[in-house]
């Protein structure tokens, strides 16, 4: 499988032609007869009014809608999860801007007695890119997690400007600073347990709340939300939800998704990874190109998931190499 | 659209990509402005008799998810009559000209992927004697395909399994699909120089010449074609022959015949 693959020529999302075709719908206000309103002379504040909700004692989430980065969203498709200590709150992912950064300390700093500290959970940008608002305090992921985040921090700058506009101002790439490793931890009081996996990306990090048996999955889960592929390694990430099958949290926050307190998103992630897998590799099977697979669509049962198709999208041309290698011989070279 | 292989996977009978005609195909500009005019009267001669025609497909994604990729069918054998050669150009690439197909004994029916170096149209045309059909599909890009380093020029061992060549044929869809591990590096990215696939040849048992394709820098990295064939070649022997601009020379054989590997 490819190493951590994303690079400044990928576009993060199946999307761009809406984000990056100009549109004239704005110019009909000037039409004739039309009034003119006032201009105001700067844009105004965009806000994502996050709504945290406090799934289990002290576990506060702000769910993200489960889509593609896309203008109408801002970037507000990840789940975000606050955890309530004596020193303040421990977050788990910043968001994908400094606005939607700046939303969340604002929460932890009225409500939480403050930011503890910050953990980034992987090195997609989403998790991250709100880190700015948070330069301040101590920000951790795993070695491999900081790492990517300073080698591709650019590049998904520049894809997220493009796509998410003014939703980006101010924004920079901020990687975390310190580094964590797998085990037991205790910040002001409360009992956590970190494990250090990887499948979805090369380092995914997974928390275990002990005080309310909360699971915070990260990207290892995805529930009703397509899962993302592009760094993915299938059988990397099975092997991940077993351990994660192992744990029996009283309840789960996915990385995109709903809260449950049931194994829906360890079942449906496992499902959606090898229906995928198995689509592709019969397609690639079949001697199809990798365009005619991408117009297939996804497996039927997952069509209606959030973020699909365009997720589909991304996982053919991100892992076709993959299932291609698999379905032609060596049949010659130099 | 008979020759796509869409609908053989579940549910693909309703594809989600369809080839665009008139202004869609080419982002919408009405004044056959840019760079096709140019491209036109360089590549397909000045006085050249040319047409939009919907008969040639050209299926693409609407936006590239990754600009080093991005994957193109091109579908002409709706077209009447016997297809010279089908002409590729990127309206806005540093390497305009991507390849020229002549599709000799095998069907007008090409699979590729190519770099994006911003958005645009890619063109398909086809010459039918002195006639040219012009197929197009417009995608939108972040860029930087073309000069950024291929990814294997960053390894050390980029050298190992250089070369390499994959291949299958469907006898009974007529498809052949090849592989070739190489760099595709364009020459534009700072101290890398330009190493790229110039041409490639399928020959029948015999070694004469089914098809053969001329090719440029803007061939993706490790670049896979998909080709289509009558039913007589596709349940034979096929040897694969491609050269790059560096004079390497590979070559492969596979074989469509009842119970071969």
């Amino acid at each position: 499988m490819s190493p951590i693959s994303l690079h400044r020529r990928d576009a993060l999302v199946g999307m761009a032609a809406a984000a990056l075709t100009p549109t004239t719908a704005g110019l009909s206000t000037f039409g004739l007869g039309a009034t003119f309103a006032p201009v105001p002379a700067r844009a105004k504040t965009r806000r994502y009014d996050l709504r945290p909700v406090e799934v289990a004692a002290g576990v506060w989430m702000i769910e993200g809608a489960r889509e593609v980065f896309a203008p109408a969203n801002g970037g507000a498709i990840v789940n975000i999860v606050l955890l309530e200590t004596r020193q303040g709150a421990v977050v788990i992912d910043t968001g994908s801007t400094l606005g939607m950064g700046a939303e969340i300390r604002a929460f932890a700093d009225d409500r939480l007695g403050g930011v503890a500290t910050v953990v980034n959970t992987h090195h997609h940008p989403d998790h991250w890119f709100g880190n700015g608002a948070f330069a301040d305090r101590q920000i951790v992921a795993l070695p491999q997690t900081a790492a990517a985040c300073a080698q591709y921090g650019q590049d998904f700058a520049a894809s997220l400007y493009a796509i998410l506009g003014p939703w980006m101002s101010g924004t920079s790439p901020l990687p975390a600073s310190g580094t964590t490793e797998a085990g037991e931890a205790r910040i002001g009081g409360r009992a956590l347990r970190l494990l250090a996996l990887s499948g979805h990306t090369q380092a995914d990090l997974a928390i275990l709340d002990q005080d309310s048996g909360t699971l915070i999955a990260g990207d290892l889960l995805f529930l009703d939300r397509a899962p993302s592929l592009p760094d993915a390694d299938y059988g990397i990430w099975l092997k991940a939800l077993d351990r994660l099958a192992q744990l029996q949290p009283s309840g789960t926050v996915p990385g995109h998704g709903g809260f449950h307190r049931s194994s829906a998103a360890l079942a449906q992630t496992r499902a959606y990874l090898e229906a995928t897998r198995a689509r592709l590799t019969q397609a690639a099977d079949l001697g199809l190109a990798p365009i005619e697979a991408m117009s297939a669509g996804p497996a039927p049962a997952f069509a209606a998931l959030g973020a699909n198709p365009e997720e589909y999208l991304r996982s053919v041309i991100h892992r076709w190499a993959d299932h291609e290698t698999e379905a032609l011989p060596l049949v010659g070279g130099l | 659209m008979g020759a796509l292989l869409t609908s053989l996977l579940p549910g693909g009978d309703r594809p989600l990509i369809l080839p665009a005609t008139g202004a869609a195909a080419v982002g919408g500009d009405p004044f056959d402005s840019g760079m096709w005019p140019l491209h036109r009267e360089a590549y397909l001669g000045k006085e050249a008799r040319w047409s939009n025609d919907p008969a040639i497909a050209v299926l693409a994604p609407k936006a590239a998810e990754n600009s080093a990729h991005v994957p193109f069918l091109i579908d002409a054998t709706a077209l009447p009559g016997r297809v010279d050669e089908i002409l590729v150009t990127v309206d806005y690439s540093p390497f305009a000209h991507a390849m020229t197909f002549r599709p000799g004994r095998a069907l007008p029916f090409l699979g590729f992927a190519v770099k994006y170096e911003v958005a645009g149209a890619l063109r398909a045309s086809a010459r039918i004697g002195q006639d040219w059909h012009v197929g197009a599909a417009w995608v939108s890009a972040l860029g930087g395909g073309c000069s950024a380093p291929s990814v294997a020029h960053a390894r050390p061992d980029w050298q190992l399994g250089f070369g390499e060549m994959r291949a299958r044929i469907w006898p009974e869809t007529g498809r052949l699909r090849v592989n070739i591990r190489h760099p595709q590096d364009t020459g534009l990215a700072d101290g890398v120089a330009a190493h790229f696939l110039t041409e490639l040849f399928l020959l029948d048992a015999d070694g004469a010449e089914i098809a053969a394709l001329d090719l440029f820098e803007p061939l993706e990295e490790n670049p896979s074609l998909t080709f289509l064939l009558p039913q007589d070649l596709a349940r034979g022997e096929v040897t694969i022959r491609a050269r790059d601009n560096l004079g390497n020379g590979f070559r492969g054989k596979v074989s469509g015949a009842e119970g071969a590997p």
